[in-house]
């Protein structure tokens, strides 16, 4: 009972001390709100301020519980002293009682569902993984560390950064907890913004449709960050609204409007890049509407600008810093760096872009009805979700639509059903407005499309249309959420994972590194899993294992050049061809060089280059048969291995320890003559299989893993590369240390 | 882009090489023991479990080449005391491999190859003994066998 109200005080005191600091930089600038809308949009507005500071806590190492309840306790406590906490504003046209008649039991009991789900222990697959893991992780540390081997710790986490506060009070509750805080600002804003337009039932309805969205419950009651995003975005929308409307009155402090669009466009960036797209939508707002004012165009701009950089470069100087790569964990082509591979970026999108949703034209009915295969559904009413154009009718509904549309133009890059959250508030306005916007009509319209909403998105109804494992709510959990049953009685009978991450914590020493061929939920664990795709040297330790069983990645094929006798001091294999397959990469395991049938040894004098992948030249020089340098993106014309044997040196053969995985690929090898011209000694080798009868890859593999100071490494029962180990770990040089919750620990021999 | 690399330590063959084999022993201690039991299985006490007349186990097999039936199991004192001399008869899907039988109680381990045709790759395999004495406790009526450790088959 102490963790569950633990968790509320946490959550409380987080979201208090974001109304707070938003509430006093209105003040401060001086602006007037409608008494309605200051809470969400100072919610929000405070949360931008609140992550940086809690960015800066961490980057000066001092995260302890203590300095994060005194900033937390130090911004309300100034609110209150300086009068910004009191609900004030102008006031507004009440309620009709009718409206309140359908909204209070509409939303209370979505919001009794949301509550408890929060409340309750967190077991959300990301939840409990990254977004906490991460907030769990700095706070041990007191401050950010410098991970390089997850691509998670790279990505902007504006969200999470009031988890952290949360979380050191109230543990994983707490984060989950504040997530919701964002979805009740963002229902208010939609409400408030109705107002605005004079449209009560329409804001009404359309927070309604957002707000009981099946997808919108689950994600908004965990420690995710779509909905926060959506917030975020729908305020910075609304503070447009509000710069246009003061600029077209007149009002002075109009200009001072731009601060918070400034903060707010960059507080997107910092939430998750993939909202960046609201700046360009802010700018070009902003542009638009002051077209005619020439310098003040400008001034504008700039004041925007200015203010959104102060949310985005924190991040990209985190990343820069760390993994050399501002936008990590995109644009490694760009921005090259150690720690992930091009490639990665490639399977990654390709993956976020299918979701096994192989014919694109289910997809409507997939994120409204369905949800089985991207992971949860928006409700049934968004069948209807066309009828929005019919707002293009009004101004207001153009410009919610563009907002919209912008928001939704990266969706077929991730089209997982919560990556339609931050559009779904403009299209759910847009609905609302295009139905209930007639004359009379417009009121009774919107009740029943409310009450169907309800009905059609409760979890016992859902649950009947949708496919049977989608990602969404059951029922209210109140025996889970004041921990009436325990949580950790809860967390394992529940969660699978759970045991798993436990399990990992009991057996591995601490400080132990450990090489997963799956994850865990790691805001669960104590200890650093390097786990698949999520890093450079994950994928490379990794494909280690993979090229010891899968056929195709093994050595098996020796390709020799041969050519007359030539001193020179640098020799290069080059790639020549253009290929047709994205995937093609060029790999090889060991790169030899002859004269008259004898290996020439290696020596500490030689220089080795690669290009690409530069870092892992020593893949191919290692006399490992396990290892292999690989390009890790599409294999280009001028790809090459490179050779400086430090002095002249006389060479008739080279010779390369390959796998057949690849194809297309022309190579040739070079020697760099005197005047520093590449001369052309040979092309088209002569490849032969290898003979690797007696040569245990497995084992080869695994001391390689070990080499690299993982002494440990993690198998899920249902990879295929878990049967192989586990049929035979001695030949793999493992010990089983612990089985148990769909895993398995080994110990890797020394 | 990094300045060039010196080569690095070169790798030696291992001397110890061992070759692949493929093992498919259901420990009583397993984690996911409880997930291959087919039938007269108790709970676990330690390492070990009791058994029924006939325990059996349900094991995955990539291939039927080279296998050997492994089981590692306890014949108990106190139960040999009234049960006198036992035979178990050692089965892999339902075929009779062997029998053999115990005048002393014990810790023993058995072993026997298995013939190809019994047992499909890729495929589950069921593997048991059976045991021709069983004891019953006279307080609760429970027909003890003996105590597994270990069974399943592995390549030799």
């Amino acid at each position: 009972m102490i963790s569950a109200l633990a968790a509320l005080l946490g959550a409380a005191l987080t979201a208090a001390a974001c109304y707070a600091a938003g509430a006093m930089l209105i003040d401060r600038l001086g602006i007037t709100l409608r008494r309605f809308e200051r809470v969400p949009l100072a919610f929000t507005l405070g949360a931008a301020c609140l992550h940086l500071a809690i960015f800066a806590i961490l980057t000066l190492q001092i995260a302890y519980w203590p300095v994060l309840t005194v900033l937390l306790l130090s911004v309300v406590a100034s609110a209150v002293a300086t009068g910004s906490w009191r609900l004030r504003g102008e006031p507004e046209e009440p309620l009709s009682l009718n409206l309140k008649r359908v909204c209070i039991p509409l939303f209370g009991i979505f919001t009794l569902l949301y509550f408890f789900h929060a409340w309750a222990p967190e077991i959300s697959p990301d939840g409990s993984g990254y977004h906490l893991g991460y907030v769990a992780r700095y706070l041990r540390a007191h401050g950010f560390e410098r991970v390089t081997t997850d691509m998670y710790a790279t990505l902007s986490e504006g969200i999470e950064m009031l988890f952290v506060p949360a979380f050191a009070i109230g543990k994983h509750s707490a984060g989950a907890l504040v997530h919701l805080a964002f979805l009740a600002a963002l229902a208010l804003a939609m409400l408030a913004y109705g107002r605005r337009l004079g449209k009560h039932w329409v804001g009404a309805a359309a927070a309604f449709l957002t707000y009981a969205s099946p997808v919108v419950g689950i994600d908004g009651s965990s420690a995710y960050n779509d909905v926060g995003v959506a917030a975020v975005v729908f305020s910075t929308f609304y503070w447009l609204e509000i710069w246009d409307a003061t600029r077209q009155a007149g009002d002075l402090p109009h200009q001072r409007a731009l601060v918070p669009i400034g903060l707010m466009a960059g507080y997107c960036y910092a939430t998750k890049y993939t909202a960046f797209v609201m700046l360009l939508f802010a700018l070009g707002f902003v542009a638009w509407r002051t077209r005619k004012l020439g310098r003040e165009r400008l001034r504008s701009l700039a004041t925007v600008f200015l203010f959104s950089s102060l949310m985005i470069v924190p991040w990209m100087l985190k990343d820069w810093i760390i993994v050399q790569n501002p936008i990590a964990p995109f644009g490694n082509a760009i921005f090259r760096n150690p720690y992930f591979h091009p490639i990665f970026e490639k399977e990654y999108s390709d993956d976020l872009r299918s979701y096994g949703v192989t014919d694109k034209r289910q997809l409507p009915l997939e994120v409204t009805i369905r949800g089985g295969k991207t992971q949860g559904l928006l409700g049934m009413t968004f069948l209807a979700a066309p009828l929005a154009l019919l707002a293009l009718r009004y101004r207001h509904g153009r410009r919610l639509l563009a907002a919209g549309l912008v928001l939704g133009a990266f969706y077929f890059a991730n089209i997982g059903t919560r990556f339609l959250i931050p559009p779904l508030p403009f299209v759910s306005l847009a609905m609302a407005l295009a139905i209930g916007s007639g004359p009379g009509t417009g009121p009774p319209l919107l009740a029943a499309l409310m009450l169907f909403h309800a009905a059609s998105s409760w979890p016992a109804e859902m649950h009947r249309y949708s496919d049977k494992f989608v990602w969404g709510l059951n029922h209210i959990m109140f025996n889970q959420a004041l921990r009436l049953i325990p949580q950790e009685k809860y967390l394992r009978e529940s969660d699978r994972d759970y045991g798993a991450a436990r399990l990992v914590e009991a057996r591995v020493p601490e400080g132990e590194v450990i090489l997963g061929l799956r994850g865990v939920p790691y805001s669960y664990c104590n200890r650093e899993i390097l786990s698949t795709y999520q890093s450079a040297l994950s994928q490379t330790l990794i494909d280690f294992i993979n090229a010891s069983i899968i056929e195709d990645y093994e050595p098996t094929v020796v390709e020799s050049f041969k050519f007359p006798e030539r001193s020179a001091r640098r020799f290069r294999v080059l790639q020549t061809a253009t290929v047709s397959d994205a995937n093609a990469q060029w790999s090889v395991h060991e790169l030899r060089f002859f004269d008259r049938g004898m290996e020439i040894p290696r020596r500490p004098e030689w220089r080795l280059q690669a290009w690409t992948n530069p870092w892992e030249v020593q893949l191919a020089f290692d006399n490992s048969l396990a290892t292999r340098w690989r390009t890790w993106e599409t294999v280009k014309p001028g790809d090459y291995l490179d050779v400086d044997f430090g002095g002249d040196q006389q060479v008739d053969e080279v010779r390369l320890d390959t796998s057949p995985d690849y194809y297309e690929i022309r190579l040739q090898v070079e020697a760099l003559d005197s005047s520093g011209k590449w001369v052309l000694l040979a092309r088209d080798p002569k490849a032969v299989l290898a003979d690797r009868g007696n040569y245990s890859l497995r084992r080869a593999a695994t001391y390689e893993i070990n080499a690299r100071g993982i002494h440990y490494l993690l198998t899920g029962d249902d990879d295929f590369r878990a049967d192989d180990i586990r049929d035979d770990p001695e030949a793999w040089g493992l010990t089983e240390v612990a089985s148990g919750d769909g895993i398995r620990i080994y110990k890797v021999a020394q | 882009m990094p300045a060039p690399y010196a080569p690095p330590e070169q790798r030696q063959p291992f001397e110890n090489f061992a070759p692949y084999r493929i093992h498919r022993i259901v420990n009583m201690a397993d984690g996911d023991a409880e997930k291959h039991f087919v039938r007269d299985i108790g709970g676990l006490a330690g390492t070990w479990r009791w058994t029924g007349k006939h325990p059996e186990v349900r094991v995955f097999l990539r291939t039927n080449q080279m296998l050997r039936y492994v089981i590692d199991f306890t014949i108990v004192e106190a139960t040999f005391k009234d049960t006198g001399p036992v035979t178990l008869s050692f089965f892999v899907n339902g075929h009779l491999l062997d029998k053999a039988t115990y005048t002393a109680p014990g810790s023993r381990h058995f072993e026997a190859p298995v013939p190809e045709e019994w047992v499909e790759a890729g495929k589950e395999a069921t593997v048991g003994a059976e045991i021709d004495k069983v004891w019953v406790s006279p307080a609760d009526h429970a027909a003890l066998g003996f105590i597994l450790t270990a069974i399943g088959l592995r390549q030799k």
